[in-house]
C-alpha cells in the first residue's frame, strides 16, 4: 500500500509538470495562427438554430443556416425585387388565383433525387398540412390546392387574389428539401440535416456547438469559392467579440453596440451596418383595463424617450420607428414619432382617470434582440417618471412566444415587447399579421387584440387589390389609423450591426438578418 | 465556487458542552484570539453595516438609470461606475448586500428550523421514522450541489424570494444529517438516560436536554451554510433564475455586465469581488468558531 | 464487509426511486397544464391532446409513474419540445463533454489540491504553507462564473493565449476545467492539510522518527497512506459536485454539455429536456456515492460494518 502511494505521488508530480508543458505549448500555439491554406470561413452567431427543418423552423439562425443548403422557390434580392430560384418563371390568370411555376431543369438535391414540380408538390403539400401544423404555415393560407401539372410544371390555387403570394413563396422558412428526406414522415417527425438544392451542403451538426458545411459543386449557379463554411453557436455576446478579435471567427452576426468603436479602431476588422426589416414595439394588451382606453395608449407613447434609447443604447446607429413598419417595405408611409413628453403623458393619464398613475407588468424576451432586456428596464424607469409603476417579467424565447399567444380569455400580460420582422417587405406582412382582427391570438400574431373596422376594412382590400398605387393609399390611410389608436408603444427600427475580418469579402448582410456566404472569397 | 456545502469536519459523536455564560465567554476569547476569525468578523460587520444603512450610505437612486451617463469608469460622483443603464453601481452593490445576506440569512433560518427538528427526532426516536426519514434525507442528498436549488426554482419560478426558499431547501438535508448524528451520541449520555429515567417527556429531552448540547455543530455549520447560499443564490442570478431587474442582486449584475466585460469591466469585477469578500467573511468566521467550540483546539 | 456492500446496494434502490418521483413531480407541480408543458411552444390544441395521451396524463397519477419509469428503464425520456428530437440523443450527444470536462477538472484538483495539502501540512507555517492556504480560502470562496469570466478577460482577451469558449482542442479544455476544479482543488488541499497534521501527530508517527527513518520516508509512506483516506471519501463526492457545478461553468464557457442543456431547457421551459439531465445527473451522483462508499470499505478496514449506517 505505501509503495502504491509513493507511485501514486510520483505519478502526480509527473502529471502536474506534464499538463503544465501541455498548457504552454497550447498556449504558445494558439497565439500565432500558422500560415495555411484558408478553405473555412467561420461565422459565428448567437443562437443555435431550433431547427432545420421548414416545418419546424421559427428563427433567423435557423434562416441564416438553412439558405445556404435549402433553396425557396423565389429569391428576395437585398432590394426586395424577387428573382428566380427554384421556379424559374411564373405566371397568374386574369384574376390572380391560379399561378403556374416553372421549375428549374436538370437541378438534384445533395442526395441525387431529381428536382421537379412533384418534389416541390410534397414540400409544399407537407408544410400547409394542418396535421404537421407547420408553425408558418400562415404564409400559404390562401393556397387551397398544389397540383404538379408537369414533370417540371406546378400550380397553385389560391382561394382568393393574394397580392403578396410571390413575395410568401421566398420566405426562408418554405424550403424545398429532397422528396426522399420527407417521404414516409409522420406529422410529429422531422430530420436533423437538411438536404436541398442549395450552393452548400450541410455535412455535420455538432448540437451545442456548430454546424459545417462544404461546397456543392454540382450547384446550378455560381459554385462558391470558398470550400467549407462554418457556422459557431456562441451565446455570450462577450465571447462572440473575443472569437471574432482572435481570428477563431472570420464574420460574427449582432454586435453589441457598446464594442462598435472598439471594434472599427481595429484595422484588422470592419463593422458592417446593414438595414433590417425589424421594427421593435411594446404592445398593449387592448382588451385589458387600463390599455383598452386610447388615452392611457397614447399617454404611455409621450412617456418613452425613444431617441435616448436609440442614441443612448445604440449608438444612434437605429431610427425611431415613425411607422409600425420600416421605411424599405412597400406601403410605408411616414406619420409619427410620439414626441417624448412626460408633462404631456401626466396629463393624458389623469385625462383617463388615472392623475396617480398605474401599475403594469410588462413582459419581455431576454437576448432575443439587441439589448433588450436593457431597453426594457429603460422602459421600466421611463413610465415610472410618470407614475406608472412597472413589474418586468422576461422568458426565455419559445416559452415567452407561448406566453405571449394565448387567445384574449386567457391573455395574463397587460403589455409585452415583440420585434417584427416584415420579412416579405410587403406591408401586407407586417399590418395584416399583427393588425388585423382576424389575426388575434391563436389564430395569428395580433397579441394586444387590437380592432378597429376600418383597418380592417382596408387591410382587407389592400391584401386583393393588385394596382400598386391604390395599394399604397389604402396602406397609407390604415397606418394613420393605426397609429392614432397606437395599440403599441412604437419604439425603434432595429439595423443590423456585423462585423468581419477585412480579408473577407462578398459577404451578403441581407435586410432580412441573414448572413449568406455563397458569393464571400478570402482577399489576399 | 463550492457550490458544495463546506464539509464540515466536525466529527460526530463529539459533543461540545453545554453553552453557559462562562463558556460563551470562552469561545468569544479563542474566537478574538484567531486572526483569521477577526478579519472575517470584520468584513462581516462592514457588509452588515453597509445593508443595514445602505438607503442612507448610498448616493443614489439605485434603480434611477440615465441612458446618457452610461458605462462610465468610477470618477468622483459615481465611486464604482455605472451600468448598462447609467445607474450607480455603488449604490446598487449597497442594497445588493441586503440582498445577498438576507438571503444567507433567510435561507439558514429555513434550513435550520426544518432540519434541526427533523434531524433531531429521527436520531432520538430512531426505529422506523428514523429510516423513513434517513431514506428521504438521502434522496435529497442524491441532487449534486446546486442543482436541488436549481430544480426547486424551477418549479417554484424565478425571484428573491423563491431563491431563499430553494437555498433553504436544499440545506434541510446537510443540518437533518448532522443534527441526527449528534443526537445519537448525546442519546447516550448519561444525562439523557437520568432524565429519561426521571420521567420527562421526549419532547422536553430532544428540546430542552439534548439540543443545546448540538448548538455548536450547528452554529459553525449555518455559517458555512450562510456562505453556501449566497454562493447558490449569486449562482442561481447569473443563470438568470434568481432575482430579477431591477433587482440589484450581485449575481444578476454580474450576469449583466458579462456583455460588457471588454467597455466596462467594473461592472462584473466589484460584484465578484463583493461575493467573494462575504463568502470569505462567513468561512473565515465559520472556521475560527469549529476551532473556538472545540475544546480539543484550545 | 461483503454483507456491508450489499446492505448498500439495497439502500440504494429507495434513493434511486425516490429520486424518479422527484422528477416525475417536477412538471406536474407547475402551474398550469402538464400537458401543455410537454408540448411546447407552438403546439396546436391538437397536439396537446395527442401529448396527454401519449405521456398517459389522463390516466390515474400511479399509472403515470409507472409509465414515467418504464420509460426511464427503456431509455425513452420523451421528446425535446424544442428541437422535437428524442431527450435520449440530446443527453447523449452532450454527456460525454461534461463527463471529461468533470473528470480532468477532478484530475487537476486531485494533483493540485493533494500535493499543495502535503507540502503544507509538512512545512507547516511556512511561507508556501500560508499562501497555499490564502489560496484556497479564496477559491473556495469565489463565485465559479466570476473566476471563469475573469481568467477569460486575462488569458483569452488580453494575453490571447487560450480559446474564450467552445470546444474542439486540448487548449479549449484548460479554462473551463481549472476554473471548474478550482473549488475542489482548494477543499482537498485543506482536507489533505488537516488529515496530514493529524497523522503527524500520532503516536506510531511519532515511533517510526524515533526510529531514525528519513522525514521523506516517514511522510510518504507511513503518513500518507493514512492520510489519504478522507481525501479519497472527498473525492467521490466532488466527482458528483463538478457535475453539477458543470451548470455554471459550462454556461460561462459555452461548454456544449449536459449543464448548459439543463439551464437552457429550463429557460425555455423544455420540461422533458430538464426531466432527462435532472435524472442522469442524480442517478450519477447516487453511483458515484454507492462507489465511493464500497472503496472506502476496503480501504479503511478500521471501520465495523455491523450495524452502521453508511460511511
Amino acid at each position: 500500500m505505501g509503495r502504491t502511494i509513493n507511485v501514486w505521488s510520483r505519478l502526480g508530480v509527473w502529471a502536474l509538470v506534464s499538463l503544465i508543458a501541455v498548457g504552454t505549448v497550447f498556449a504558445g500555439g494558439g497565439a500565432e495562427e500558422p500560415a495555411e491554406e484558408r478553405d473555412t470561413l467561420t461565422i459565428a452567431i448567437g443562437a443555435e438554430p431550433e431547427s432545420l427543418d421548414p416545418v419546424n423552423m421559427t428563427s433567423a439562425p435557423a434562416a441564416t443556416v438553412s439558405e445556404h443548403v435549402v433553396e425557396r422557390m423565389i429569391y428576395m434580392e437585398e432590394d426586395g425585387s424577387l428573382t428566380p430560384m427554384i421556379a424559374t418563371s411564373w405566371e397568374a390568370n386574369a384574376d390572380s388565383t391560379v399561378w403556374t411555376f416553372e421549375i428549374r431543369q436538370g437541378v438534384t438535391f445533395h442526395d441525387g433525387e431529381p428536382l421537379n414540380a412533384a418534389a416541390v408538390k410534397a414540400n409544399l403539400d407537407r408544410f400547409i398540412d394542418p396535421e404537421v401544423g407547420a408553425a408558418y404555415a400562415f404564409l400559404l393560407g390562401t393556397v387551397v390546392s398544389i397540383d404538379a401539372i408537369g414533370e417540371h410544371t406546378l400550380q397553385l390555387t389560391l382561394s382568393q387574389p393574394f397580392a403578396p403570394i410571390l413575395a410568401h413563396l421566398s420566405h426562408s422558412f418554405i424550403g424545398i428539401v429532397s422528396p426522399a428526406q420527407i417521404e414516409g414522415l409522420g406529422p410529429e417527425d422531422t430530420f436533423d440535416i437538411p438536404i436541398g438544392t442549395g450552393p452548400y451542403r450541410m455535412t455535420e451538426w455538432s448540437r451545442g456547438e456548430r454546424i459545417t458545411l462544404e461546397v456543392n459543386e454540382d450547384f446550378y449557379g455560381n459554385v462558391p469559392a470558398i470550400p467549407n463554411v462554418v457556422f459557431n453557436f456562441i451565446p455570450e455576446s462577450s465571447a462572440l467579440l473575443v472569437a471574432l478579435e482572435t481570428g477563431e471567427a472570420d464574420a460574427i452576426m449582432r454586435v453589441p453596440p457598446q464594442d462598435i468603436a472598439r471594434l472599427e479602431d481595429d484595422p484588422n476588422l470592419e463593422v458592417v451596418f446593414a438595414e433590417s426589416v425589424r421594427t421593435i414595439y411594446i404592445g398593449f394588451n387592448n382588451m385589458r383595463e387600463p390599455f383598452n382606453d386610447p388615452l392611457v395608449r397614447r399617454a404611455l407613447n409621450h412617456a418613452i424617450d425613444k431617441q435616448a434609447i436609440v442614441d443612448g443604447l445604440f449608438d444612434g446607429v437605429f431610427t425611431v420607428a415613425d411607422a409600425p413598419i420600416v421605411p424599405a417595405v412597400f406601403g410605408h408611409a411616414s406619420v409619427g414619432p410620439y414626441e417624448y413628453d412626460p408633462e404631456r403623458a401626466r396629463e393624458l393619464l389623469a385625462e383617463a382617470g388615472f392623475p396617480d398613475g398605474l401599475s403594469m407588468t410588462f413582459h419581455h424576451p431576454t437576448g432575443r434582440y439587441l439589448l433588450d432586456a436593457t431597453v426594457a428596464e429603460a422602459v421600466q424607469d421611463m413610465l415610472g417618471e410618470v407614475g406608472v409603476e412597472v413589474t418586468l417579467e422576461t422568458r426565455e424565447w419559445s416559452s415567452y412566444l407561448d406566453f405571449t399567444s394565448q387567445p384574449p380569455d386567457q391573455a395574463e400580460y397587460d403589455a409585452f415587447m415583440l420585434g417584427w420582422g416584415t420579412v416579405t417587405l410587403d406591408a401586407d406582412y407586417g399590418l395584416y399579421a399583427l393588425l388585423h382582427s382576424r389575426q388575434w391570438n391563436p389564430n395569428g400574431n395580433n397579441r394586444g387584440f387590437y380592432r378597429n373596422e376600418r383597418v380592417d376594412a382596408l387591410l382587407d382590400e389592400a391584401r386583393v387589390e393588385t394596382d400598386r398605387v391604390r395599394r399604397e393609399e389604402l396602406y397609407a390611410e390604415a397606418i394613420q389609423n393605426i397609429w392614432d389608436d397606437s395599440p403599441w408603444i412604437y419604439l425603434y427600427n432595429q439595423g443590423q450591426i456585423n462585423a468581419n475580418h477585412v480579408d473577407v469579402e462578398g459577404l451578403i448582410h441581407h435586410p432580412l438578418e441573414n448572413l449568406s456566404a455563397w458569393d464571400a472569397f478570402f482577399s489576399e | 465556487m463550492s457550490s458544495e456545502p463546506i464539509v464540515h469536519e466536525t466529527k460526530r459523536g463529539e459533543s461540545a458542552p453545554r453553552a453557559g455564560h462562562s463558556e460563551f465567554r470562552t469561545v468569544i476569547r479563542h474566537l478574538l484570539r484567531n486572526r483569521g476569525a477577526v478579519i472575517g468578523l470584520i468584513i462581516i460587520g462592514l457588509f452588515t453595516l453597509a445593508a443595514l444603512f445602505a438607503p442612507i450610505l448610498a448616493p443614489h437612486d439605485p434603480t434611477e438609470t440615465s441612458l446618457t451617463n452610461r458605462l462610465r469608469p468610477a470618477d468622483a460622483e459615481h465611486w464604482m461606475g455605472t451600468d448598462e443603464l447609467g445607474r450607480d453601481l455603488l449604490s446598487r452593490m449597497l442594497y445588493g448586500s441586503r440582498i445577498s445576506l438576507g438571503i444567507g440569512l433567510i435561507s439558514v433560518a429555513i434550513g435550520t428550523g426544518l432540519g434541526v427538528p427533523l434531524g433531531a427526532v429521527s436520531g432520538y426516536l430512531g426505529g422506523r421514522f428514523d429510516i423513513v426519514v434517513q431514506r428521504f434525507i438521502d434522496i435529497m442528498i442524491a441532487f449534486p450541489g446546486i442543482l436541488l436549488a436549481i430544480v426547486i426554482v424551477t418549479v417554484l419560478g424565478v425571484g428573491v424570494e423563491n431563491v431563499m426558499i430553494a437555498t433553504g431547501i436544499a440545506s434541510v438535508p446537510i443540518y437533518a444529517r448532522l443534527v441526527r448524528g449528534s443526537v445519537l451520541a448525546a442519546k447516550e449520555q448519561s444525562y439523557v438516560t437520568a432524565a429519561r429515567a426521571a420521567g420527562i417527556g421526549h419532547a422536553s429531552i430532544i428540546f430542552r436536554h439534548i439540543l443545546p448540547n448540538c448548538l455548536a455543530p450547528i452554529i459553525v455549520q449555518s455559517t458555512f451554510q450562510i456562505a453556501t447560499s449566497i454562493l447558490w443564490a449569486a449562482g442561481l442570478g447569473f443563470l438568470g433564475l434568481g432575482a430579477q431587474a431591477p433587482t440589484p442582486e450581485w449575481g444578476a449584475i454580474l450576469s449583466n455586465g458579462r456583455d460588457y466585460i471588454r467597455s466596462a469591466h467594473h461592472l462584473t469585477t466589484y460584484p465578484g469581488l463583493a461575493i467573494l469578500c462575504m463568502v470569505l467573511g462567513f468561512n473565515l468566521v465559520g472556521d475560527g468558531l469549529r476551532d473556538a467550540l472545540d475544546p480539543k483546539m484550545r | 464487509m461483503y454483507q456491508y456492500i450489499v446492505r448498500r446496494l439495497f439502500l440504494t434502490i429507495p434513493v434511486v426511486l425516490g429520486v424518479s418521483i422527484i422528477v416525475f413531480s417536477i412538471i406536474r407541480m407547475l402551474p398550469g397544464d402538464p400537458a401543455r408543458a410537454l408540448a411546447g411552444v407552438q403546439a396546436t390544441p391538437e397536439f396537446i391532446e395527442q401529448t396527454r395521451v401519449r405521456y398517459g396524463l389522463d390516466q390515474p397519477l400511479h399509472i403515470q409513474y409507472g409509465r414515467f419509469m418504464a420509460g426511464l428503464v427503456t431509455g425513452d425520456l420523451g421528446t425535446s419540445t424544442f428541437s422535437r428530437r428524442p431527450v435520449t440523443t440530446e443527453i447523449a450527444e452532450r454527456f460525454p463533454r461534461t463527463l471529461t470536462l468533470a473528470s480532468i477538472s477532478l484530475l487537476i484538483a486531485t494533483i493540485l489540491g493533494v500535493s499543495a495539502g502535503i507540502v503544507s501540512a509538512t512545512k507547516r507555517n511556512s511561507w508556501f504553507d500560508n499562501a497555499s492556504m490564502l489560496v484556497a480560502l479564496v477559491g473556495v470562496a469565489a463565485p465559479v462564473f466570476w473566476m471563469a469570466l475573469m481568467l477569460q478577460l486575462l488569458f483569452s482577451v488580453h494575453l490571447r493565449w487560450l480559446p474564450a469558449t467552445g470546444m474542439g482542442s486540448v487548449a479549449h479544455l484548460i479554462l473551463p476545467s481549472i476554473t471548474l476544479g478550482m473549488a475542489s482543488a482548494a477543499l482537498m488541499a485543506r482536507i489533505t492539510r488537516s488529515s496530514m497534521l493529524d497523522v503527524l501527530k500520532q503516536d506510531f508517527i511519532t515511533t517510526a522518527r524515533s526510529k531514525g527513518l528519513a522525514e521523506r520516508i516517514v511522510v510518504y509512506k507511513h503518513a500518507l497512506k493514512n492520510a489519504l483516506i478522507p481525501v479519497v471519501t472527498v473525492l467521490g463526492l466532488q466527482f458528483g459536485i463538478l457535475l453539477g457545478g458543470a451548470v455554471l461553468t459550462e454556461t460561462v464557457f459555452a461548454w456544449p454539455g449536459v449543464g448548459r442543456l439543463l439551464v437552457d431547457a429550463i429557460l425555455r421551459r423544455d420540461y422533458p429536456v430538464v426531466q432527462g439531465t435532472v435524472m442522469l445527473l442524480a442517478f450519477l451522483f447516487v453511483i458515484i456515492n454507492l462507489t465511493v462508499d464500497v472503496i472506502y470499505a476496503f480501504l479503511d478496514p478500521r471501520i465495523h460494518y455491523q450495524g452502521k449506517e453508511e460511511g
